[in-house]
């Protein structure tokens, strides 16, 4: 034997150690990824249909032998159909049709199959509301339809396949009954006799609706103010924590970190209750008005911001300053002059962190600010308000914005500090 | 000229009692004592760097103990050099002059003057982090120069370098002292490098100096 073992300790594999680490980083990641798509592709994006009531009785008992539930349609209009919890599909003449949506009916039957019988069906199957009239006054349009439409007012309508211009496009409902609804043309619109309906996606309903642009307005102008303010506030408190030390330093350092502990709703309600103190004139400008939206944001966002500022100056050692200051530096230039510009990165990541913070920020404002709209409503109220309107799909279009709006800053805010880096 | 009277510094739990020494104007001295001893302590209460509880540290006819480290005329090169990483090497150079508010053409001649005392001239475009550590080394020597300083304060300006660019350095660090006619206080830890050195020679010893002779 010509090759001895080098040694009799042997070290164990390296492999479980690096595998254990990917796996869990790696799942972490995945949900973020996994979380992000499905808000994308929750989502519909194509429009849909205006539909009339309901004409299955849900509950509905199968007969034992029939072969599936009969419903009386009206042959050559459109139904639309979705499947629930028991249905294989349905049958009409010989067709057998197993796709949720829209089909035109060819005869005056349509059956629909449960997959086991005996069970209540649950399947949705409603017609397509058609247009009866449509009249024009003075730029305002009436539609009659020949079965209710179920649209409220203040959401958006499309208009598609209208021979006259201005009739194509969307449209806000400003008027609604069962069987009717009006929105208004551009002036001197001429009479159409024909048009299709459609009810735009959530996130056209969202960005055409006034409340909701209003609260995106709200949200970038509140945000982007309280980033100004955070950072001016974080960036002397950072530097002061960083480089001096003085009496009852830990117990401010504490103070610091109350806004990142304390649960964001407690702040907003610590606030409103500070404002019951202030004099009148003040707290009438600034309780359940725009001004506290900013406050509440700026409490919690400058906490985090303060944070990042003091790690960034405790990571620029004190010799950059001490040379400066031989050199013929007060400590005023030698902070602009040396300290700032190696804080740049650090003062860009601050920035983003309360922005981000304070775009998401809802507790404090919803006990601090309320949620009027068009007065404090930023976009975490909206999807609140949304959800409390039981509308999701609502919802999710005002979270996408909130991404976009996140994944903006968040790439500027990169592209800024990687050109720093690599200039 | 340095001159260190009686000084007391605290810092924490390290204390440095009455330290008395000085050197002549134009010397070279070389301050040596092990690691801990309190030689950058001494180095900073001169650039003013530190707070001193008493005594009085004199540099040229100018008692500097309460003045700012700005306006004592001191160039510092501390041992981790600490060049700005957010500047070229010109405007390192260009600094403190800068600072004083020098008329453009004023400060290009220095420059050029401190490249060429240096031999740094190719390196005036360049950004910090791409500079040897010999070429560092000079760079934080022309900007501690660069505004004339009467005394100019080294600390272990060796010890990071390799055998044969030590040597280089001791050379480079001696021709400045002979064509600037500055003050230089050099803080070592090795005995070999201080007898490398030519001037007086300054032993720290249980927070005391002593001047060694010979």
């Amino acid at each position: 034997m010509s090759e001895k073992k080098a040694t009799a300790f042997q070290v164990g594999s390296d492999k479980p150690f690096l595998i254990g680490l990917g796996v869990l980083g790696g799942s972490y990641l995945l949900i973020i990824l996994l979380m992000l798509l499905a808000d994308l592709v929750f989502l519909d994006y194509g429009d849909k249909p205006v539909v009339g009531p309901e004409l299955v009785k849900h509950g509905k008992y199968v007969d034992e032998n029939a072969e599936g539930v009969p419903i009386a349609v009206e042959p050559g209009r459109n139904y639309q159909f979705r499947k629930g919890e028991n249905e294989s599909g349905l049958k009409q003449d010989d067709r057998t049709i197993t796709k949720n949506g829209l089909f035109e009916a060819r005869s005056g039957k349509v059956v629909l199959i449960p997959s086991q019988k005996n069970k209540p069906i649950t399947a949705s199957l409603r017609p397509e509301v058609r247009i009866t009239n449509i009249s024009i006054e003075k730029d305002l349009v009436t539609l009659q339809t020949d079965a209710p439409h179920g649209l409220i007012w203040g959401t958006f309508i499309r208009v598609t396949g209208a021979d006259q211009s201005g009739w194509n496009g969307v449209h806000e409902i400003t008027d609604t009954s069962a069987q009717q609804l009006s929105f208004t043309l551009p002036p001197d619109s001429k009479p159409t006799n024909q048009l299709n309906l459609s009810i735009p996606n959530p996130l056209i309903q969202a960005l055409r609706s006034e409340d909701i642009q209003f609260s995106i307005k709200l949200s970038l102008i509140s945000c982007t103010l309280t980033t100004l303010f955070s950072l001016w506030v974080a960036v002397p408190i950072g530097y002061l924590m960083s480089r001096f030390e003085f009496r009852g330093k830990p117990f401010i350092d504490t103070l610091l970190d109350i806004p990142i502990v304390l649960p964001p709703l407690v702040i907003g309600l610590s606030l409103l209750i500070l404002f019951r103190y202030a004099p009148d004139w003040l707290s009438e400008r600034v309780v359940y008005q725009w001004p506290a939206v900013v406050l509440a944001q700026f409490m919690v966002a400058c906490a985090f911001a303060v944070r990042t500022m003091r790690v960034t100056f405790d990571q620029i050692p004190q010799r950059f300053e001490q040379v400066a200051l031989t050199l013929g530096c007060s400590r005023r230039q030698a902070f602009w002059k040396v300290i700032m510009p190696q804080a740049k990165g650090g003062l860009l990541a601050a920035g983003t962190l309360a922005w981000a913070r304070a775009l998401g920020e809802f507790g404090p404002i919803l006990v601090f600010a309320g949620t009027t709209r068009q007065k404090t409503e930023v976009l975490p109220t909206s999807a609140y308000l949304e959800l409390q309107a039981g509308r999701t799909e609502g919802m999710l279009a005002v979270s996408l914005i909130m991404i976009a709006a996140a994944a903006l800053v968040f790439i500027v805010a990169r592209t800024l500090g990687m050109k720093r880096i690599f200039a | 000229m340095i001159v260190i009277d009686k000084v007391t510094l605290e810092q924490g739990d390290f204390e440095l009692n009455a330290v008395d020494f000085q050197l002549g104007k134009g010397e070279y001295g070389v301050l040596m004592g092990r690691s801990g001893c309190g030689k950058t302590t001494i180095l900073e209460a001169v650039c003013g760097l530190r707070h001193v509880t008493s005594g009085r540290i004199l540099l040229g006819d100018l008692e500097v103990t309460d003045l700012p480290p700005a306006e004592r005329g001191v160039g510092y090169v501390p041992q981790d050099r600490a060049l700005f990483p957010s500047m070229i090497v010109r405007e390192q150079l260009a600094f403190a002059l800068v600072l004083r508010k020098l008329p453009q053409d004023e400060i290009s001649e220095r420059i050029n003057e401190l490249a060429e005392l240096l031999g740094i001239k190719d390196l005036l475009d360049r950004d910090p982090g791409k500079l040897s550590g010999g070429e560092a080394q000079r760079v934080a020597l022309g900007r501690a120069l660069a505004h004339r300083p009467s005394v100019l304060c080294l600390d272990e300006p060796l010890s990071a370098l390799d055998e044969e660019l030590h040597e280089e350095m001791c050379g480079l660090i001696e021709r400045v002292h002979q064509e600037t006619g500055v003050t230089i206080l050099h803080v070592t830890h090795s005995p070999s490098e201080a007898k490398r050195l030519a001037g007086c020679h300054f032993l720290m010893v249980d927070g005391k100096v002593e001047r060694m002779e010979g």
